[in-house]
C-alpha cells in the first residue's frame, strides 16, 4: 500500500476519476455508452503517438516529425491499398517499414550530426510533409477497404476495436522500459548520456532504435487515424504535436530524459481526452482546450521540476 | 563572425568583415548568385519587375521572421510561439485601429510592445522555472494563440486605414517593396546591437556561457528576459508586414497556433551561420538566409513542381545546411589539431 501511495501516477488517477466523477454528476450524460466511446477511441489513438513521444523524452531527445511520419505513413498506406490494391497485410507491413525508414533516418542523423534532435527532426518534419501533400496533391484517399473502416468503427459495447491494437502496445512499451535490458539501457542514456556510453552502451545503438521506435508508433498511429476517419487524408497528425509532449509530461516524464512513466502517460492522455470532452459538453470554445492544454503543461513541467528539487534530483541547473 | 567577448572592442569594422567571407556569408552569396542565374535561365517571368516585387516583399517577410528567431537563439534557447506573437501582436494593432481607434504610429506602438510583452512573459518563465523554453514556449503557443482566438472570436480586422494598405502596396523603383526596406532597418538595428553596444555584447556572452557570464558579474537572468523580448517585439513587426502583405490582419495567417513560421523561422538563422547553442550570431547572415530561401521557393515555384514539394526542398536545405556546417566543424577541428 506504501509503495502504491509513493507511486507518481496515484495522484493522477484520483484526478481523473474525481473529474469523471464530477463530470458525470454535472452532466449526467456524461456517462453514456457514446460518450465513453468517444474517450476511448480518442485514448487509444493518442496513446500511441503519445508513446511515440515518450520514447524520445526517455532518451532526452524530441521527435517534431512525428505527426509528419503519421501524416506520410498514413497517405502512403491509403495509396497503397487504393491505388496499387495491395492485399491488407502487405499494406500494414509496408505502412510499418516506412515508419522504420523515418524514424532511422531521423536517428542517423541526429547520432551522426551530433546536434540536437530538435532542428533534425524540424527538417523532416517539412520533408515528410511536404512528401505526403505531393503525392496526395492534398487531396484525401477514399479507397479505404471495408476491414480497416470496420476495425475503426466496430465495438464490443463500450469498448473500441482499436483498443486491440493500442493495449498491446501500452504493454510492450511497459515492459521494454521496465523489464528488459535493452529499454532500462535506453533510460540510462536519458538519463546521463555520458555515464551511459562509459559504462559501454553505444550511444549509436540507443539514438537510432529510439528514434525508430518513435517512427514505428508514429506509423501505427497514422494507420489507426484512417481506420477512425474511414480515409487517409494528409491531414492526419496536424494536431499531435502539442497533445504528444502534453501527455507524457502531465504524466510525470521530464524532458531531460531518464524516465518514461508508461502508466502516467496513459493517464495523462485520458486527462487530456476528458478535457477535450468536458469542453464539447458544456458547450465551450474549442480554443479554450488550447489555453487549458497549455497552462497543463505549464503546470506539469512546474510541478515536475518542484518534485525533482525535493527529492534532490534535479539535474544541473540550466538557463536555457 | 566568432568574435570573443575579450577582444570586442578591438574587433571593429574590418575583423567583422573578414569574420563574414570565412563564414556562411560568402557561401550564402555564391548560393543567390547561382541559383538566381539558373532560374533566370531556366524559368520564364523569374526577373520580371512583378516576380522581384513579390520576392522583395517575402524576403521582407521572412527576414525579419528569422531574426526574431535569432534574437532568442542567441541565449541558446528557442521560441516556438513566434509565429503566435506575431499574429497575436498584429491582432492588437488591428484592435487598436478599429475598436479604439487610434491613429497609426501608436496603434504600432501598441502592437510593439503587446510583442515585447509576450515575448517578456516566456522569458520570464524560463528564468524563474529554469526549464527549456522549448517546453515553456510549447506551452505559451497554444496559450496565446488560443487567448487570442477567444478574445478576437477569430474575426479579423480588414479595415486598415488607407496610410498602412498604401505602404504595403507601394513599389519603389517600380519593383521595390519596402517591405524590404524595413527588414534592412530592422537588420542594421540589430547590428549595431549585437556589434557595437555594451547591451548587445552581454547578451551574447551571456548565451555563449551563461555561467561565466553569471560570474563575471553579468545580470544573465534580466539579459535572457531581454532577448526574449526582443524576439517577441521583432514577432509584432514580421506579423504586422504580413499584414500588409495581405491587406488584412486574419488570426489563420500562420497556420494553426502560428506554427507555419517555425520552418523558416529556424531555416532562415541556421542557413546564416547562427548556432543553436548560442553566442554566436550573424546578422547579415540571416537577412542573406531570407534571400537565399525565397529565391529558392520562388525559382522553385516558377518551375512548376508542385507548391507541395518546395515544402520538401526547404526540408532538405535545411537538412544539406545542418550537414555542411558540421562537416566545416570537423574540418576547422582537424586544422586545430594539426597547428
Amino acid at each position: 500500500m506504501k509503495g502504491l501511495l509513493r507511486t507518481d501516477w496515484i495522484g493522477l488517477l484520483v484526478l481523473v476519476l474525481a473529474g469523471g466523477a464530477a463530470l458525470a454528476a454535472a452532466r449526467p450524460e456524461f456517462l453514456t455508452a457514446y460518450n465513453i466511446d468517444v474517450i476511448l477511441v480518442s485514448f487509444c489513438l493518442t496513446v500511441v503517438y503519445a508513446l511515440g513521444q515518450g520514447v524520445m523524452i526517455a532518451i532526452g531527445h524530441m521527435n517534431l516529425a512525428l505527426g509528419a511520419t503519421g501524416c506520410l505513413v498514413a497517405v502512403a498506406f491509403g495509396g497503397v491499398l487504393e491505388v496499387w490494391h495491395l492485399p491488407l497485410a502487405l499494406a500494414i507491413g509496408f505502412g510499418l517499414l516506412l515508419g522504420v525508414a523515418c524514424g532511422f533516418v531521423n536517428g542517423w542523423l541526429t547520432y551522426r550530426t551530433g546536434l540536437t534532435s530538435f532542428i533534425i527532426t524540424l527538417a523532416t518534419l517539412s520533408i515528410f510533409k511536404g512528401a505526403a501533400l505531393g503525392i496526395t496533391q492534398a487531396q484525401p484517399f477514399y479507397g479505404i477497404p471495408a476491414a480497416v473502416k470496420a476495425f475503426g468503427s466496430d465495438r464490443w459495447g463500450p469498448l473500441p476495436e482499436m483498443l486491440l491494437v493500442a493495449l498491446p502496445i501500452v504493454i510492450v512499451i511497459a515492459v521494454f522500459f521496465g523489464r528488459m535490458v535493452v529499454g532500462r539501457q535506453l533510460l540510462a542514456y536519458g538519463g546521463n548520456p555520458h555515464a551511459a556510453e562509459l559504462s559501454g552502451i553505444p550511444a549509436s545503438r540507443v539514438v537510432i532504435l529510439a528514434h525508430t521506435l518513435s517512427g514505428v508508433l508514429a506509423a501505427v498511429a497514422g494507420m489507426l487515424s484512417v481506420a477512425r476517419l474511414q480515409n487517409a487524408t494528409p491531414s492526419i497528425g496536424d494536431e499531435w504535436l502539442i497533445a504528444s509532449f502534453a501527455a507524457p509530461v502531465i504524466g510525470g516524464a521530464v524532458l531531460t530524459g531518464g524516465h518514461l512513466p508508461v502508466i502516467g502517460t496513459c493517464l495523462g492522455v485520458l486527462v487530456v481526452a476528458l478535457i477535450n470532452q468536458a469542453l464539447v459538453m458544456l458547450a465551450v470554445d474549442p480554443f479554450y482546450v488550447q489555453v487549458l492544454l497549455g497552462l497543463l503543461i505549464l503546470g506539469a513541467v512546474g510541478l515536475n521540476r518542484l518534485r525533482e528539487v525535493r527529492l534532490g534530483t534535479a539535474p544541473a541547473v540550466r538557463l536555457s | 563572425m566568432a568574435v570573443t567577448v575579450a577582444n570586442a572592442r578591438r574587433a571593429r569594422l574590418p575583423a567583422a568583415l573578414g569574420g563574414a567571407l570565412r563564414s556562411n556569408v560568402a557561401g550564402l552569396v555564391i548560393g543567390i548568385a547561382v541559383f538566381t542565374l539558373a532560374f533566370a535561365l531556366y524559368t520564364s517571368g523569374f526577373t520580371s519587375r512583378i516576380n522581384i516585387y513579390s520576392l522583395s516583399r517575402s524576403i521582407g517577410i521572412n527576414g525579419v521572421v528569422g531574426l526574431a528567431m535569432m534574437a532568442v537563439l542567441v541565449t541558446g534557447g528557442l521560441n516556438l510561439a513566434l509565429g503566435a506573437i506575431g499574429v497575436c501582436s498584429a491582432m492588437v494593432v488591428g484592435w487598436a485601429l478599429q475598436a479604439l481607434g487610434l491613429g497609426v504610429a501608436p496603434a504600432l506602438l501598441l502592437g510593439l510592445i503587446a510583442g515585447a510583452a509576450l515575448g517578456a512573459i516566456n522569458g520570464l518563465i524560463v528564468v524563474t522555472t529554469r526549464l527549456h523554453s522549448f517546453v515553456v514556449t510549447l506551452a505559451t503557443m497554444s496559450i496565446f494563440f488560443g487567448g487570442m482566438v477567444l478574445l478576437s472570436g477569430a474575426q479579423g480586422f480588414n479595415a486598415l486605414p488607407p496610410g498602412l494598405t498604401g505602404f504595403g502596396r507601394m513599389r519603389l523603383f517600380g519593383m521595390i517593396s519596402p517591405l524590404l526596406i524595413v527588414l534592412l532597418i530592422v537588420g542594421f538595428a540589430l547590428f549595431y546591437l549585437y556589434r557595437f553596444t555594451a547591451l548587445g555584447r552581454e547578451m551574447l556572452a551571456a548565451g555563449a556561457n551563461p555561467v561565466a557570464a553569471k560570474l563575471a558579474g553579468l545580470p544573465v537572468e534580466r539579459l535572457f528576459v531581454l532577448c526574449h523580448a526582443l524576439s517577441g517585439a521583432l514577432g509584432a513587426v514580421a506579423g504586422v508586414l504580413a499584414s500588409l502583405r495581405n491587406g488584412a490582419i486574419v488570426p489563420s495567417m500562420a497556420g494553426p497556433l502560428g506554427s507555419d513560421w517555425l520552418l523558416p523561422a529556424f531555416l532562415i538563422p541556421v542557413l546564416g551561420g547562427t548556432l543553436l547553442t548560442g553566442g554566436e550570431v550573424s546578422v547579415l547572415g540571416t537577412v542573406l538566409g531570407a534571400v537565399f530561401v525565397e529565391v529558392m521557393t520562388s525559382g522553385l515555384y516558377m518551375l512548376q513542381i508542385g507548391e507541395f514539394w518546395i515544402q520538401t526542398a526547404l526540408g532538405l536545405v535545411l537538412l544539406g545546411a545542418i550537414l555542411l556546417e558540421r562537416a566545416r566543424a570537423g574540418m576547422a577541428l582537424a586544422r586545430g589539431r594539426q597547428s
